[in-house]
């Protein structure tokens, strides 16, 4: 499905603005409901995410003592501009992408990426000690799961002998499932992205019973509130591309309800399901598994590719 | 207690009370308990009583939280520690004391190391009397405190028990 729209109409509606912003917001509803319900309680109202977002963007914006103040003002404000951006080249809500040119998914990627590197840096530059830990964990960790992720959507480009997003989806929709082809890279681009988003068990970086709130502990009222909006968009944007590459495409909006949700049912019950990991745990798995398992990935591939078998 | 002046007037003050009201964030500090109601307060938070259903969350920061939770008398130790938390928290802010100790100093009253109730520190927005109160009375409390933000007004004394029941048991 392609739909002709305003650049205007893009960028402020859909699918850059108000679109995603809603949707994110109820994403994040789904995912705790779902946590909620595998934890057997009842779970948040279904305006909670708002209600969060609006308290927190009413609240006093507090400056701390010794803190880099263009730098604390202007991280949030980046990180929801980037992660904004992304959207423009990924099939949001099953229709084509707003822009699209050869090579927009390394672009996506590294546009994803600005969002743990805003934190990192919003961490590191106040002077709070929890927030200093937190920030080096969130850096950590983004070295760690950013190459295995970048690898495990490399799989669909290569299959595709593509780097664009748009061809990428139209490929995996007329093809086998690359969820059954490549199985290996499904599973490492899922918990990349959960990775992304510090869900747990990849919470480390944010852990509250050991660091209070992490990277963002010394943020109040609006900074808090961009930056957990972002998180949202983020995890929106981030579903709806492992869905693209590995579901078989996103050809209509029932589908990308149906395979995006499908896929968030998965990750609220990864959630449930395990404890966090230290964070020398989250660099040894990504590093020592992840890594080489979706190396081992590639290279059969590209084997493949040389043969001229399809193993896809 | 930020905007109390310009209650319920504009669309604007509405959503932000409502907001205020739906999303309620809590911090947890124990001045010098005997834990006795710090567990009461871990058990409030359990899937149990489920009190994400009020969008309330136990926040790890002070800069996060709108509700600080107090239980026990303040000790001389911890008044510094106390004051410092409320100050750190952002407006609007509220203060919920739960415990005998808190609203008084308990049986801890006139020790030689402890001042007395939070009060003497940090005002005070909302008492839950108990030692310690059940889960059933701090989410009770919590809600007065939410319904009187709802109003705009400092929340009222509510008696659970009919005064005359009272009177009967006595």
């Amino acid at each position: 499905m392609t739909l002709n729209l305003n650049p205007l109409v893009i960028l402020l509606i859909f699918p850059g603005g108000l679109f995603l912003i809603v949707a994110g917001l109820a994403y994040e509803y789904v995912d705790r409901k779902l946590v909620a319900r595998f934890q057997n309680r009842i779970g948040p109202r279904w305006f909670q995410p708002l209600a969060d977002l609006l308290k927190l963007l009413s609240k006093e914006e507090i400056t701390p003592r010794g803190v880099q103040r263009d730098l604390f003002y202007l991280l949030p404000l980046f990180a929801l501009a980037s992660t904004l951006t992304a959207s423009l080249y990924v099939p949001m809500a099953g229709l084509t992408p707003a822009y699209a040119f050869q090579g927009d998914l390394i672009v996506t990627i590294y546009l994803l990426s600005v969002l743990t590197l805003s934190m990192g840096l919003a961490g590191a530059s106040t002077v709070d000690r929890f927030a200093l830990v937190g920030a080096t964990r969130t850096l950590t960790q983004l070295f760690s799961y950013e190459a295995p992720f970048m690898l495990a959507l490399l799989g669909p480009a290569i299959a595709a002998q593509t780097w664009q997003i748009r061809t990428i989806n139209e490929y995996a929709g007329q093809n086998l499932w690359l969820m059954i082809a490549q199985p290996i890279g499904f599973l490492v681009a899922l918990l990349g992205l959960m990775g992304k988003l510090e869900l747990p068990p990849f919470d480390a970086p944010e852990a509250e019973t050991e660091i209070v709130a992490g990277a963002l502990t010394e943020y109040s009222g609006r900074g808090l509130a961009l930056f957990r909006l972002s998180k949202d968009i983020e995890l929106v944007i981030g579903l709806t591309l492992v869905a693209a590459f590995y579901l078989g495409g996103i050809h209509s909006p029932l589908d990308f309800l149906i395979k995006t949700l499908g896929l968030l049912l998965v990750v609220a019950l990864l959630q449930t399901l395990f404890a966090r990991l230290r964070i020398d745990q989250v660099v040894g798995l990504w590093w020592r598994i992840g890594t080489i398992l979706v190396v081992i990935q590639l290279i059969a591939i590209v084997i493949g590719r040389y043969i001229g078998s399809s193993i896809f | 207690m930020g905007d109390k002046d310009n209650k319920g007037i504009g669309f604007l003050d509405k959503i932000r009370t409502w907001a205020r009201v739906n999303s309620p964030w809590a911090l947890h500090y124990n001045s010098g308990s005997c834990n006795g109601c710090d567990i009461e307060i871990l058990a409030t938070l359990t899937p149990r009583f489920d009190v994400e259903r009020f969008g309330i969350k136990l926040q790890g920061s002070p800069r996060h939280a709108d509700v600080l939770i107090c239980t026990g008398p303040v000790t001389l130790q911890s008044r510094d520690r106390l004051r410092r938390i409320y100050e750190q928290m952002p407006e609007p802010k509220f203060v919920v004391v739960v415990g005998s100790c808190g609203i008084s100093g308990g049986v801890f009253q006139g020790c030689y190391n402890v001042l007395g109730g939070i009060e003497k520190v940090i005002p005070v927005d909302m008492y839950i009397p108990g030692c310690p109160p059940k889960p059933e009375a701090i989410i009770f409390g919590i809600v007065q405190l939410l319904e009187a933000l709802k109003a705009g007004r400092k929340p009222d004394p509510v008696l659970i028990m009919p005064e005359t029941q009272l009177e009967s048991k006595v």
